[in-house]
C-alpha cells in the first residue's frame, strides 16, 4: 500500500517539465458549462467521455425545488423511490449503487442502503453533476450505477439572499444565504429551516400518511486564497430532521396508538488545501469528517412494543489528488487516500461495541489525445479493505467528434459497493411480525449455533452451509452514445447502457426456529442485469424558451431466474381458477420497481428582460413491479403492478423591485396519488416564495 | 369478546355444513377412471382473535378430511383411519407418525399437476412428527404456501403438488388453489380485517387412485 503511493508520487515529480496550460477555467465557467465529476478534474460538458447531466442553480430556483429529490425526481432515467427515505434510481440500479457526492465527498448515513434524499436542502447548490455508469475507478465503492455530485456555492463576492416559502400542509421552507469577501478571504454561510404538519391520504385514519416533520441545515463555507497557487477553503455543514412517527395497531375492533420519533443529524466536515506548483502540476489535500447520527424512539403501550433504536456512524478519510499537465495530448490525474469508518447501534450488538472498517486506495487516471479529435481516458483504483478482499476498478472511454455537430462516446468500466456494515453486523428479532431474525453474515453462524444449543432451531437451510465472507457487490457498465449539438441552441443525444451486476448481496433464509419463525442472514447470491437507452434533447426557441426532453427505456433481470424459467422450474397461477401453469419469459416482468419507460418534457420561458420567468414540466413513469401476489416470488402479474402516472409542475416568478421577487407555483397540478405506492406524493401542492436579494435592494436605494 | 367467539364458532360450523365439492370432466382417459375433484370452502380453524404478540388464534382444532370419499370426516374420528388430511390455519397434516393411525404420508412435488402422471419411483414420504415436523413443511416458503408480510396474505406457491399417501395407503396428489373465503384472495389493499376474517378456507384440487398404484 505504501510502496504503491511513494511510487504514484515519483511518478509525479518525474513527469513534471515546463510547458503552458492554455485553459482559463474562470473565462471558461461563463462561455461554457465545466463539470468536474466525470474525470475528478475540470472539463468542458462538450468534452466529456461519459454520459454527464448539469443542473443549474437557476434550473433548481425555478422548478420550486426545496430537497434534492425534488430536482432529481425531473431528470430523464432517474426515479425518486419511497422506500427508506427517498432514493434515487438510476439506469434500472437501486438506490444502493448510486454514490452521493457533497462537494466531492461521500455522503454518508444509509438506511436499508438508501441514502434519504431529503436530507439535503438545495437552497445554495449551485449546480449538480450526474455521471451514469460505474465509476468506482475514480471513486470507490458505491459507484455502480453511477455518481451524483452536488456542488454547494462558493463565495465570490458580497451577497445576501433571504427566501420564504409557505405552501400545502403549512410547509414552510426559509432559507438565508449569504457570501462575504475581505481580500483573501471569502465566507459564505446558508441556514435552511424547513417543515410540513405532513399529510394523510387515507381519510379518517389515526396516523397520518407522512407524519409532521421539522428540518435544519447549516452550512458554511471559508476560502483563503493565500495566493494565485495557493488556496485553502473549508466546507462545513451540519443538517438535523426530526419526524413524528405514530404507529396504529388493531385487534379486531381495539385500536392502540402509540408515538414515536425520529431524529437524523449530519455533520460535515471538509477542509482542502490546493497548490499548482505551475502551469503543469497542481495538487490537493483533502480531509473529510462525517458524522451520521439516528435515533427511532417508540413509546411503550399496550399491545405494542416499544423500542429504542440508535445507529451512528463516523466517516474519517484523508486524501491526495494530484493533477498533471504533461502536454497538450497527456494530461494524468493520480491520488491516493485512507479512509476510517465506525458504527455503532444497538440493532448490531450495542451502542458500546464500535465496529470498525478501514480502506485504503490509490487511483490513476490518463487522459490521452492521438489526434484532436479523439481524446481516450484509462482509469484504474485500487482498494485495499479490512473487512472484505480487495478491488480493483478499471475503466476505459473515449470520445471521437466527427465533426463540428457530431460527437460519438463510449465508455466500459467497473463499479463495487463494499458490502455494508448492516450486511456485516446486523443482530436483530422481529417479535411482533413472526418472530423473524435477520444476522449479519460476520455473526449468523454464531447466532443460529448459539440458538441450536438452545434447542430453538428446527431446521437448518442449504444457504447456512453457504455463509462465508461477503464479497463486493461489482458491476460492469458498458455505455455508447452519440450527440449533435446545433451551437449553443440545440442538442440531442442518445447513450445506450447496458450493466451486468454481479455477487448481489440479498437475504436468504439460512434457518427455522422451532416457532417457526425465519432466520434470514446476507449472501452473495444474484446476478442481475438492467440495459437500454436513454435519449435526451434541448432546443432554445428565439433565445428565451428552452424546451427539452428526456425518454428512458429500461429492461432489466435477476438472471438466476430467467434460467428457472428456461429450466421450466417457474410457475404462476390463474387468479380466478387458481391452477397453476408454467411461466415463460414473456411473462416475466424483470427486477421490480422498474419502469419500463420514462419520460419528462419541460418548458422554461426566461424574457431577455429577466423580469419574470414562467416553467412547466411534465414527468412520467409507465408501471412498475411492487409486490409478488401469486407465490413465486417475481413480478408476472398484472395486479402486481402499481399504475403508471404522470406529474405535470408549473411555476412562474415576478420581480416586484430590483431585488425583490415573488414566485409561485403548483407541484402535481392535476393532483394525482396512491397511497399504496406512493405515500410520498401528497397530491396537489401549491406554494408561494418570496426572495429578496438584500445586494440588489442597497444598489437600488443607492442609486436614488 | 366472548359474544365475537360465538358468532364466528358458529359462522365457521354453518359453513363447515355448506362446504361444496364439484367434479370436473375426465374426458380422454378411458382407463384410468379416476377423476379431479375441487373442494371449496374447507374451513381450516378460522380467526377468533389476535394474541398480544401479533399472531392471530384460532380454537387449535384441525380439520380432517377423507380424499377417498371426498367429504369432510368429524373430529370425533380423529383417532381412525377414516381421514388423510387435517387442516388447521397453514398447517396441514398427514393420517401418520404421531398425526394419527393411518399408514399416510405425503412429500411436495415442485411441478405441475397435470404433469404428474406417475410417482416417482425414488420419492421420499415423510410422516408427521408434530410439532416439530410434518410431512408437509410448514412455515412460508417451506411447504405449500407463501406468507406476504408487506400485504399481509397467504398465497400457496404456483408448481407445487402434495403428493399423498391416504391412511390406507392409496396415493392421491393435490394442488392447494386457495386459501380464502370462496377461492378469492382478497385484494392487497383490502383491510387487515378482511384478510383475517376471510382466510383459512382451503380450496383444493385432487386426484385419488383407489387402485393402490403410484400413477394417476
Amino acid at each position: 500500500m505504501r510502496t504503491c503511493f511513494i511510487l504514484l508520487f515519483s511518478l509525479i515529480f518525474i513527469n513534471v517539465a515546463a510547458q503552458q496550460k492554455p485553459v482559463d477555467t474562470m473565462f471558461d465557467r461563463q462561455l461554457e458549462e465545466v463539470v468536474v465529476t466525470a474525470t475528478r478534474s475540470e472539463r468542458k460538458l462538450s468534452n466529456v467521455t461519459v454520459p454527464t447531466t448539469l443542473i443549474a442553480q437557476k434550473t433548481i430556483r425555478q422548478s420550486g425545488s426545496l430537497r434534492l429529490h425534488d430536482i432529481l425526481g425531473e431528470q430523464t432515467g432517474l426515479f425518486i423511490t419511497q422506500s427508506f427515505g427517498r432514493g434515487v434510481q438510476m439506469q434500472g440500479l437501486s438506490p444502493d449503487y448510486t454514490l452521493i457526492l457533497l462537494n466531492g465527498e461521500p455522503l454518508i448515513g444509509r438506511t436499508g442502503g438508501v441514502l434519504d434524499l431529503s436530507r439535503v436542502a438545495v437552497g445554495n447548490i449551485r449546480r449538480i453533476e450526474i455521471v451514469k455508469g460505474p465509476s468506482s475507478s475514480l471513486y470507490g465503492s458505491e459507484a455502480l450505477g453511477g455518481v451524483i455530485n452536488i456542488i454547494t456555492d462558493q463565495a465570490t463576492g458580497r451577497k445576501l439572499q433571504a427566501d420564504l416559502r409557505y405552501g400545502r400542509f403549512q410547509t414552510i421552507d426559509a432559507s438565508l444565504n449569504g457570501t462575504i469577501r475581505s481580500g483573501k478571504l471569502t465566507a459564505g454561510g446558508f441556514v435552511n429551516h424547513n417543515s410540513s404538519q405532513g399529510y394523510s391520504l387515507k381519510p379518517n385514519s389515526l396516523t397520518k400518511t407522512v407524519e409532521p416533520f421539522w428540518r435544519f441545515t447549516g452550512q458554511g463555507n471559508l476560502a483563503y486564497q493565500f495566493n494565485e497557487n495557493s488556496r485553502f477553503n473549508l466546507d462545513l455543514r451540519y443538517a438535523k430532521e426530526q419526524i413524528q412517527n405514530s404507529i396504529a395497531v388493531q385487534n379486531l375492533g381495539t385500536v392502540v396508538v402509540s408515538k414515536g420519533r425520529e431524529t437524523n443529524q449530519d455533520l460535515n466536515i471538509l477542509p482542502s488545501y490546493s497548490y499548482r506548483f505551475n502551469q503543469r502540476l497542481k495538487t490537493s489535500f483533502r480531509g473529510y469528517l462525517s458524522q451520521f447520527r439516528s435515533q427511532q424512539a417508540l413509546e411503550v403501550k399496550n399491545l405494542v412494543q416499544g423500542y429504542d433504536d440508535q445507529f451512528r456512524q463516523d466517516f474519517y478519510r484523508i486524501e491526495n489528488q494530484t493533477d498533471i499537465h504533461i502536454s497538450e495530448k497527456l494530461e494524468t490525474n493520480v491520488g491516493g487516500g485512507f479512509i476510517k469508518e465506525y458504527v455503532a447501534s444497538n440493532r448490531y450488538d450495542s451502542l458500546s461495541t464500535r465496529r470498525a472498517n478501514q480502506v485504503g486506495y490509490v487511483f490513476f487516471q490518463q487522459e490521452w489525445r492521438p489526434v484532436e479529435r479523439l481524446t481516450l481516458i484509462a482509469g484504474l483504483r485500487f482498494d485495499a479493505n479490512q473487512a472484505y478482499a480487495s478491488v480493483w476498478s478499471p475503466k476505459l472511454s473515449l470520445q471521437y467528434r466527427i465533426n463540428e455537430s457530431w460527437s460519438l462516446t463510449g465508455s466500459a468500466g467497473r463499479g463495487f459497493k463494499a458490502p455494508d456494515f448492516r450486511q456485516l453486523y446486523l443482530n436483530f428479532t422481529n417479535v411482533a411480525a413472526g418472530s423473524y431474525s435477520v444476522f449479519g453474515s460476520l455473526v449468523a453462524k454464531d447466532e443460529v449455533l448459539a440458538l441450536q444449543s438452545a434447542g430453538q432451531i428446527d431446521q437448518l437451510m442449504p444457504a447456512f452451509e453457504k455463509l462465508a465472507d461477503l464479497k463486493p457487490e461489482t458491476s460492469t457498465g458498458l455505455n455508447a452514445g452519440i450527440q449533435y449539438r446545433y451551437g449553443s441552441s440545440g442538442r440531442v443525444q442518445l447513450n445506450i447502457f447496458r450493466n451486468d451486476i454481479s455477487n448481489l448481496i440479498l437475504t436468504d433464509i439460512i434457518a427455522f426456529k422451532t416457532n417457526g419463525g425465519q432466520i434470514f442472514s446476507y449472501l452473495n447470491i444474484s446476478e442481475a442485469f438492467t440495459q437500454g437507452f436513454d435519449v435526451e434533447a434541448g432546443w432554445k426557441f428565439w433565445k428565451y424558451l428552452d424546451v427539452s426532453g428526456g425518454y428512458q427505456f429500461l429492461s432489466t433481470a435477476d438472471k438466476a431466474v430467467l434460467e428457472q424459467i428456461d429450466a421450466g422450474q417457474v410457475f404462476k397461477r390463474d387468479e380466478q381458477t387458481g391452477v397453476s401453469s408454467r411461466l415463460t419469459r414473456s411473462d416475466y416482468a424483470g427486477l421490480p420497481g422498474r419502469s419500463k419507460h420514462m419520460a419528462n418534457l419541460k418548458f422554461f420561458y426566461n424574457p431577455s428582460s429577466e423580469k419574470w420567468f414562467a416553467s412547466a414540466r411534465i414527468v412520467y413513469r409507465s408501471g412498475w413491479g411492487t409486490t409478488d401476489l401469486d407465490g413465486n416470488g417475481i413480478i408476472n402479474r398484472d395486479d402486481e403492478f402499481a399504475e403508471g402516472f404522470a406529474l405535470v409542475n408549473i411555476s412562474g416568478g415576478y420581480t416586484v423591485l430590483p431585488g425583490l421577487r415573488v414566485m409561485a407555483g403548483i407541484d402535481n397540478l392535476f393532483n394525482y396519488t396512491d397511497e399504496v405506492n406512493l405515500p410520498g406524493q401528497p397530491g396537489i401542492n401549491p406554494y408561494i416564495t418570496l426572495s429578496a436579494d438584500f445586494g440588489k435592494i442597497r444598489n437600488r436605494s443607492k442609486t436614488k | 369478546m366472548k359474544m365475537k367467539t360465538m358468532t364466528v364458532a358458529v359462522l365457521g360450523i354453518a359453513l363447515l355444513g355448506t362446504y361444496a365439492c364439484s367434479k370436473d370432466d375426465n374426458s380422454g382417459n378411458t382407463n384410468q377412471p379416476i377423476q379431479t375433484v375441487t373442494a371449496s370452502n374447507i374451513v381450516a380453524d378460522t380467526i377468533l382473535g389476535i394474541a398480544p404478540s401479533g399472531q392471530p388464534y384460532g380454537s387449535g382444532k384441525f380439520t380432517f378430511f377423507s380424499l377417498e370419499r371426498n367429504t369432510v370426516v368429524p373430529s370425533s374420528d380423529s383417532a381412525t383411519n377414516k381421514w388423510d388430511i387435517g387442516f388447521r390455519g397453514t398447517t396441514i397434516i398427514t393420517n401418520s407418525g404421531n398425526s394419527g393411525p393411518g399408514q399416510g404420508g405425503a412429500f411436495v412435488f415442485i411441478g405441475l399437476f397435470d404433469d404428474l402422471l406417475t410417482i416417482p419411483a425414488d420419492s421420499v414420504f415423510r410422516v408427521d412428527n408434530a410439532p416439530s415436523s410434518y410431512a408437509i413443511p410448514t412455515g412460508s416458503n417451506r411447504g405449500w404456501y407463501v406468507y406476504n408480510a408487506p400485504v399481509n396474505l397467504v398465497t400457496p406457491v404456483p408448481g407445487r403438488v402434495l403428493v399423498i399417501r391416504t391412511a390406507t395407503g392409496k396415493y392421491a396428489k393435490l394442488e392447494i388453489l386457495n386459501y380464502y373465503r370462496g377461492g378469492v384472495t382478497p385484494a392487497a389493499t383490502a383491510s387487515d380485517d378482511d384478510k383475517l376474517r376471510n382466510q383459512r378456507f382451503y380450496t383444493f384440487r385432487y386426484r385419488f387412485q383407489p387402485d393402490g398404484t403410484k400413477t394417476f
